[in-house]
């Protein structure tokens, strides 16, 4: 069952295509993973998707009606560029912003006071959000996407300048906005992220859909003939040899293509045979990093100069 | 037309802006500044004090003659003034004003009048004082001593007592103020000291109120708040209730000056000279906040507008100048009125949009102006914030999102094309 649809969106700017025809579905209840490189059309989709940006073509349905205000209400926004308005109070900050999606009165209030004693906010709630540091202001922030209990939480590169503290603090939330059952958009350039947390993703680059799916899916798909391999010595008799098709070294761990699907355990056999110490040895395992470098190429190169083309156009 | 969305707006904009230290300062100084400023004109043109004068004439006769007038003269009626007469030639007037010299500068005497025999011939008098230019004195003095070297010249030759009496009297200007009421008022400087004084509250509050709105709306784009109110609201919604909040505020600031400004001309607190009465009537406070709502409305959009397009207070100041000539404009006119309330360029202006917000009400302060004319303006206002307004709009939804690099103006026309 999906909830949102995004139907052929395209944007384009002064003639730069920032979406083309992106199509996809959010199913109840999941993380949605949008994910990309930078300037791929992420933020445009989503702005599209908060009715912030008008689209040129296409829609999003909610649940088969045309968004509009009513899923504006629904949604709790955390943009990429985040701010406050720093000479508002805490309290009166969260007040103002729920106000704007219809909550008033007392429930909201103590709401935003349970929320405030949760992140250890509650002593500040009557100070300028100024005289916040950067980490307290960004926690005030995340209460103010949560606050008025949205059915959606769209979240547009958040662990972006988060530090390690509230980089858990957002996962927590995400996690338990999840198990009540909300759906939980976001996107992210970051793929180690996407891979722990997202049920779904959907993978653009240069303002296309380049691969949708849940990730489990995904991962079996692209990883039949892939092999994730940690090991001491030297493996470089592999480039070569008719099995492998592809090597590719990412640092702790090399991923391995085979020709065919069932030729990893001939690899195996191969490494023991060349005195290889294999330390783990992960068949039909795939990183999404490893997905998106395979469709969507390596970010050096021309493509990676036409995106940062689509980058600026993003602003224009 | 107005939602909860706009409503929430408006009140933040109200909280913040009417608790802000700007908004209470200037709210609080400006009728101190303008009553200060009546205050003191006040003071120039009425008796300052005591004043005591040495009247000294070359000949006796003269002195003589100078005692009887004066002293039965209006000079001498509020019994402020104290004259001593001498009679001396010009060698002791010398001794005689080294000897005042420091009693003038103790401001224990006023000053000494020297009326030399020449006088006579070609009224030419002297006055030593401090304050030699102090034309309130001098003024009072000269009638009379006219009057007297008048009937010495005439006294010898033989005119009637008509033609002596034409000759001694100076010229007396009446104002008369004409309308459309029956009588026929006499006019003092009442409505020259309101159309001032509108003027400049129109203008500071103009300026203060643009200003105000042109950094709040950088504020929110550049502290990227814009893009987490966007999220709940539209951005038309966004700029209709931050453009209606700060007018309120410049309403409510317009209200509590003219509010001030009634209570002070009307009661006792300021004691005017009579010409100089200020005379509000309810049609001009009703006409001026009505007029500048609408006009607030107008140039709010535009500064709003601005503030969309730059990133930085710098950039936007050095792109506000045709919005800034729109006030600074007017306001010259306005002042300009003053000399001529009926010049054509005044007659147009006050029927004008943007300029009629300033001119208009300046204008019904000096002149009768027929009430269609200011139902006509209000309405030109209105129509062109349905011109404007659309286009501010489109630039402020395109601009608000923007980063970067400053928009030549081109790059800003060619954002009305956008479909956004």
């Amino acid at each position: 069952m999906y909830t949102l649809e995004v139907k052929n969106l395209t944007k384009n700017f002064n003639g730069l295509i920032a979406v083309d025809h992106a199509s996809f579905e959010v199913p109840e209840g999941s993380i949605f993973g949008l994910i990309g490189r930078n300037g791929a059309g992420k933020t445009t989709t989503i702005r599209m998707m908060m009715n912030i940006y008008l689209p040129d073509e296409g829609e999003v349905v909610l649940r088969g009606v045309k968004i509009g205000q009513e899923f504006k209400n629904q949604v709790g926004y955390l943009p990429e560029e985040r701010g406050l308005y720093k000479k508002m109070k805490v309290l009166e900050t969260l007040l103002y912003f729920a106000e704007l999606k219809g909550k008033t009165g007392r429930d909201v209030q103590k709401k935003a006071e349970y929320y405030l004693n949760r992140f250890e906010l509650y002593d500040r709630r009557l100070s300028k959000v100024e005289d916040l540091s950067k980490g307290n202001q960004q926690k005030l922030q995340f209460i103010t996407t949560i606050l008025h209990d949205p059915e959606f939480i769209i979240l547009d590169e958040p662990f972006s300048g988060l530090d390690p503290v509230n980089t858990n603090l957002l996962k927590d939330i995400i996690l338990e906005m999840k198990q009540r059952g909300k759906v939980i958009i976001f996107s992210t350039h970051l793929m180690d992220f996407a891979e722990k947390l997202c049920d779904h993703i959907v993978m653009i680059d240069h303002g296309r859909i380049i691969l949708k799916g849940s990730l489990e899916e995904i991962k079996s798909k692209y990883g039949q003939r892939n092999v994730s391999l940690t090991h001491g010595g030297d493996i470089s008799f592999l480039k070569g040899n008719p099995i492998v098709e592809k090597i590719e070294d990412f640092g702790n761990s090399t991923g391995i293509r085979v020709k065919e699907a069932g030729q990893t355990q001939e690899l195996l056999k191969l490494l023991v045979e060349n005195n290889i110490p294999v330390k783990k040895f992960d068949a039909n395992e795939i990183s999404l990093h490893e997905v998106f470098i395979e469709l969507a190429g390596n970010e050096e190169g021309p493509a990676a100069s036409s995106a940062a083309g689509i980058k600026e156009a993003r602003y224009a | 037309m107005l939602n909860k969305r706009i409503i929430a707006v408006i009140k933040r904009e109200l909280r913040e802006k009417l608790v802000s230290k700007t908004f209470i300062f200037m709210t609080v100084l400006f009728p101190v500044l303008i009553f200060g400023m009546v205050g003191i004109q006040a003071l120039i043109f009425t008796d300052s004090g005591n004043d005591k004068i040495d009247i000294v004439s070359e000949t006796g006769k003269l002195t003589e003659s100078f005692q009887k007038e004066l002293l039965s003269s209006d000079l001498m009626k509020d019994g402020k003034t104290s004259l001593t007469f001498f009679t001396m030639n010009q060698d002791e007037l010398k001794d005689f004003l080294d000897k005042r010299k420091k009693e003038m500068l103790d401001n224990k005497i006023t000053g000494v009048v020297y009326i030399p025999e020449a006088a006579m011939k070609n009224k030419r008098i002297e006055y030593y004082s401090q304050t030699p230019n102090n034309m309130n004195l001098t003024r009072k003095l000269e009638g009379p001593l006219n009057k007297v070297l008048i009937d010495n010249y005439f006294g010898n030759k033989s005119l009637s007592k008509e033609d002596l009496d034409f000759a001694r009297k100076g010229i007396d200007f009446s104002g008369y103020k004409v309308s459309k009421e029956n009588q026929i008022k006499e006019e003092g400087y009442g409505s020259l000291v309101l159309s001032y004084i509108f003027t400049f509250l129109l203008y500071i509050s103009l300026l203060l109120t643009g200003q105000l709105m042109l950094q709040s709306v950088i504020e929110e784009k550049s502290n990227r708040i814009v893009e987490v109110v966007l999220s709940s609201v539209s951005p038309r919604e966004m700029m209709t209730g931050k453009i209606l909040g700060s007018a309120l505020t410049a309403l409510i600031q317009m209200s509590i000056w003219l509010a001030a400004i009634v209570a002070v001309t009307s009661s006792a607190i300021v004691a005017l000279p009579p010409d100089f009465a200020v005379n509000i009537t309810a049609v001009q406070v009703i006409f001026l906040l009505t007029n500048f709502g609408v006009g607030l409305i107008l140039f709010l959009s535009l500064f709003g507008m601005m503030g969309a397009i730059f990133d930085n207070p710098q950039d936007a100041q050095s792109g506000m100048w045709p919005v800034m000539m729109l006030i600074i404009i007017p306001f010259l006119i306005a002042i300009s009125m003053m000399q001529n309330p009926n010049s054509p360029i005044a007659n147009i202006t006050a029927l004008l949009p943007f300029t009629s917000v300033m001119v208009m009400p300046v204008k019904m302060t000096l002149i009768e102006v027929p009430l269609w004319q200011l139902g006509f303006s209000i309405l030109v206002n209105i129509a062109t914030i349905f011109l404007v307004f659309p286009i501010a709009g489109k630039i402020y939804r395109i601009g608000i999102l923007r980063t970067g690099k400053k928009p030549k103006w081109s790059e800003v026309v060619k954002w009305l094309k956008y479909k956004y």
